[in-house]
């Protein structure tokens, strides 16, 4: 009931957003235009995003079993190394010097930008890349996301990780559940709290920016927009006590693996090279290969 | 075998390998050149998210050790996983958790006798192991009265010295209730469940169900009685599960039980116990003394002699070692015999809690080396005798429980009957919510979702309380404590001299000022270093520093003196 109350509210106020930036950005003609020939537009796009569903599906299904997996058998606790890793290269730890700038009005813009800014920047790149002339940058958006997600869950097997509000209460604040204590039933629905590294807001938002860049003929007004709400997503996650440092540039570093991934493969030329190489493989062991 | 297989076998060896190799929490130490190793500890402790007074405890303790010149390091583990580590697979340094408490000073022996060193549970975790101990603990057992209070007091005061764990404070039990219900406590026990079910219905929630939030999202799932994984659900099993005596603020109350004899027999004691009349399990099958022989048995060993050793249950395992033997003298008399002549001890044994031979003789089956079935099942529909049935849960939401009104104890006119259970239920039914985390819970309760918070709230959210509207803060002062315990297996902290400096870098005045926001008292005298509450007085104990901060030049003199070196300022053992 009170998640159902949480993702209402998030609706709205999304929604909200997107329209203003579809009229903005995208500009109501060519939306409307987009709209009107959606049929190829869909068909174009149908593999890459059932690819993305694939890899969200897996995800949500392993949710019960990927921490025992992790915990029991494959992962390592790294927090912390983690933590001792940015004692030693900084002195104070960069998620206590930004939470010293703290004030509840700054809680505020950040918590916004961590819940609504982040599920804004997410989805508005869908719209604006459907209402383009052709769809190539909509699958490489597409195939982008389903890297962040694929490469992220192999992380977070191998990974557990807890964020400084987890570790140390005492030198860090857990401002956001302080501030919006609701909002505990999106992420952890979403997401467990020992998946941190690498922070997967900040590549999500990372990889939005990157390729806003890459478009920046088509919606010039998107890329300081989005480069804005990227850089405000890592820092509201450090600011509000979730991510450490590391995360956040282990998140980059993903975002620019998963951006390149995403502009030189496409899920056809991955799909098919994977055919030839199951059929070569097949042929190899001495038996009867594909057509 | 191709060679691609074999290279694919050769991966997926060298994956586990690597992955052994890091699952391995030890002292790890940097070997410089010198022939000595700097000093390199772990710090297990529940996230903040699960339990934030731990975690600033080993905040406080990391810090204190840094400024001894130790490289210390908290490690987040999720609550399951701790227990695991630390009560299971004894995988930990040091670690900072809360212990349930003792219910008397016996609770002593199964944490701290070398014999149960290799069990699992709160059995000796830390890996201690001293004859003279083992010797107090087994003569305390045997005494009675003043004797036996001197022979704790002496103990307490060994043990503060060489430290195999120490208590740092304890926590009250502080929670939050719709203000109309007239708590001032949370209901703790399942009287104190029963007199709010009987006595306390505001108007408008007369006939519906109890509500209560918990944040443990397990607890839908995992009720078994005897594990030790489990947390925060203790209130849910003593609802479920009776036992034949009960111990109210009135002292033992006799519950499935209407009549206890006791006689001292041959350098030992024994106790005739006889069952009520009409006792049945939540399913309907006659509670007999069969069950209660049954208990013992499955206690002891869970796997009822299937296994080459036995493998016995980690909870209840102290009072469980008291008794000797139990027998079937009648169908509803039963004879517990014990070692020990101190009635003030053994009495204790009466009050586990009684399972039905029907649904566990069959999970009394091994599965893997020492461990069996009836360790690791979830009983997640329960059959207990106790006052509520589950009726219905939803996993991770919702556990429905409802009286159960076959209860002896429901019936009129029996004798003994305790006084709580008079008067027509206002409720009907209980529930326990889970709740996302402890704000939502303070939320919920102030939209009217729920009645009462049962689990622990942080200090923290007292502020959030108190502005809440029609909602009341609810506190009151418990046994359990938060402790940090420290893993003789392990180098540096096999050496008694090194955790007894350890176990004074804790201020604990400031932990209970400042972590429990004044919820709950420190730990200053022997007895209270050692977690118990009461009993044991003696001279209180100072914190070498102020404001939880060590006096640096005191720890680090204190520990050359204990025989270790500084080099560069870090220290190396």
């Amino acid at each position: 009931m009170a998640l159902v109350g949480v993702v209402i509210e998030l609706a709205v106020v999304v929604a909200t957003m997107l329209l203003g930036a579809t009229l903005v950005i995208v500009g109501p003609r060519q939306f409307v235009d987009a709209l009107s020939e959606f049929r190829w537009r869909v068909r174009a796009c149908t593999l890459p995003l059932a690819v993305l569903a694939v890899v969200l599906g897996l995800r949500w299904m392993t949710q019960d079993v990927v921490p025992r997996l992790s915990w029991r058998v494959l992962g390592h606790n790294v927090t912390p190394q983690i933590f001792s890793l940015e004692q030693t290269v900084f002195g104070t730890n960069p998620v206590a010097v930004l939470q010293s700038y703290q004030s509840p009005e700054i809680t505020a813009v950040f918590a916004f930008i961590y819940l609504y800014g982040y599920a804004f920047v997410l989805i508005f790149p869908f719209i604006a890349y459907f209402a383009l002339e052709k769809m190539d940058d909509f699958s490489t958006l597409v195939l982008a996301f389903t890297a962040n997600y694929a490469i992220g869950l192999v992380c977070y097997v191998l990974f557990i990780a807890y964020g400084p509000r987890n570790l140390d209460p005492v030198l860090f604040e857990g401002l956001l559940y302080d501030a919006v204590p609701r909002a505990y039933y999106l992420t952890n629905t979403v997401n467990e709290n020992t998946n941190v590294f690498p922070s997967l807001h900040t590549s999500l938002s990372m990889t939005v920016f990157f390729l806003a860049w890459h478009t920046r003929e088509k919606y010039p007004l998107w890329v300081p927009v989005s480069g804005t709400l990227a850089v405000g997503v890592a820092l509201s996650t450090m600011y509000l006590g979730i991510h450490w440092f590391t995360d956040v540039v282990a998140g980059t570093a993903l975002a620019a693996v998963s951006v390149y991934i995403g502009r030189n493969y496409t899920i056809d030329g991955l799909l098919e090279s994977a055919r030839r190489f199951l059929a070569t493989q097949a042929e190899r062991l001495g038996q009867p290969g594909g057509k | 075998m191709s060679p691609s297989r074999r290279r694919l076998l050769a991966g997926v060896g060298a994956v586990t390998t690597s992955a052994l190799a890091g699952c391995t929490e030890r002292i790890w130490s940097f070997a410089e050149g010198s022939t000595t190793d700097r000093l390199s500890v772990l710090i297990k402790t529940p996230p903040s998210d699960d339990d934030p007074m731990a975690s600033k405890i080993a905040s406080q303790l990391a810090e204190n050790l840094q400024t001894a010149g130790i490289d210390a390091v908290p490690e987040p583990t999720a609550k399951p996983e701790l227990f695991r580590s630390t009560l299971l697979t004894h995988d930990f340094d040091i670690v900072v958790a809360r212990h349930p408490g003792f219910d008397d000073p016996d609770g002593l022996r199964p944490l701290l006798h070398s014999q149960l060193s290799g069990e699992r549970g709160w059995q000796n975790p830390f890996g201690f192991s001293e004859r003279t101990v083992d010797d107090a603990l087994e003569a305390q057992r045997d005494e009675t009265g003043d004797t036996r209070r001197q022979t704790v007091a002496d103990l307490a005061e060994y043990l503060v010295e060489t430290a195999p764990y120490t208590a740092v404070a304890f926590p009250d039990h502080v929670s939050a209730a719709e203000r109309s219900l007239g708590l001032s406590r949370p209901p703790r026990t399942p009287s104190e469940y029963a007199a709010l079910y009987y006595i306390r219905p505001p108007d408008d929630r007369r006939g519906e169900p109890l509500r209560a939030g918990v944040f443990a999202e397990g607890m839908t799932d995992r009720l078994n009685p005897i594990a030790v994984d489990l947390e925060d659900v203790g209130v849910v099993l003593d609802l479920l599960y009776d036992p034949l005596v009960r111990v109210t603020e009135d002292g033992y109350v006799s519950w499935l039980a209407d009549d206890v004899s006791w006689q001292e027999t041959d350098g030992g004691s024994e106790a005739i116990v006889h069952l009520r009349e009409g006792i049945t399990w939540h399913d309907g099958t006659s509670l007999t003394a069969s069950d209660v022989e049954f208990t013992a048995r499955l206690l002891a060993d869970t796997s009822l002699g299937e296994a080459e050793s036995p493998v016995p249950a980690p909870r209840y395992r102290g009072r469980r070692t008291l008794i000797e033997d139990v027998s079937q003298t009648g169908p509803r008399t039963v004879r517990f015999s014990f070692d020990s002549p101190s009635e003030e001890v053994v009495r204790r044994t009466l009050t586990i809690p009684l399972l039905p031979e029907h649904v566990w003789e069959p999970q009394a089956t091994v599965i893997d080396e020492h461990v069996t079935e009836a360790l690791t099942w979830d009983n997640d529909e329960p059959v207990g005798s106790g006052l509520f049935a589950v009726t219905d849960s939803t996993s991770g939401e919702r556990l429905e429980l409802e009286a159960f009104e076959d209860h002896v104890l429901f019936e009129d006119g029996i004798p003994d009957r305790p006084d709580l259970l008079e008067g027509t239920p206002g409720f009907d039914g209980i529930e326990f919510r889970v709740t996302a985390n402890p704000g939502s819970a303070v939320e919920s309760l102030e939209e009217g979702e729920l009645d009462f918070v049962a689990a622990w709230l942080p200090p923290s959210y007292l502020d959030v309380v108190e502005e809440a509207e029609g909602v009341s803060m609810l506190s009151v002062s418990t046994r359990s404590f938060y402790l940090i315990g420290f893993n003789a297996r392990n180098e540096a902290l096999s050496n008694y001299r090194f955790r007894r400096i350890v176990s004074r870098l804790v201020d604990r005045e400031y932990v209970v000022s400042e972590f429990f926001d004044g919820h709950g008292s420190p730990a200053r005298t022997p007895g209270e270093l050692l977690g118990l509450s009461e009993g044991v007085d003696g001279s209180p104990e100072e914190f070498p520093g102020s404001q939880g901060d060590v006096d640096e030049a005191w720890v680090r003199s204190a520990l050359e003196d204990a025989g270790f070196h500084y080099e560069n300022g870090d220290l190396f053992v």
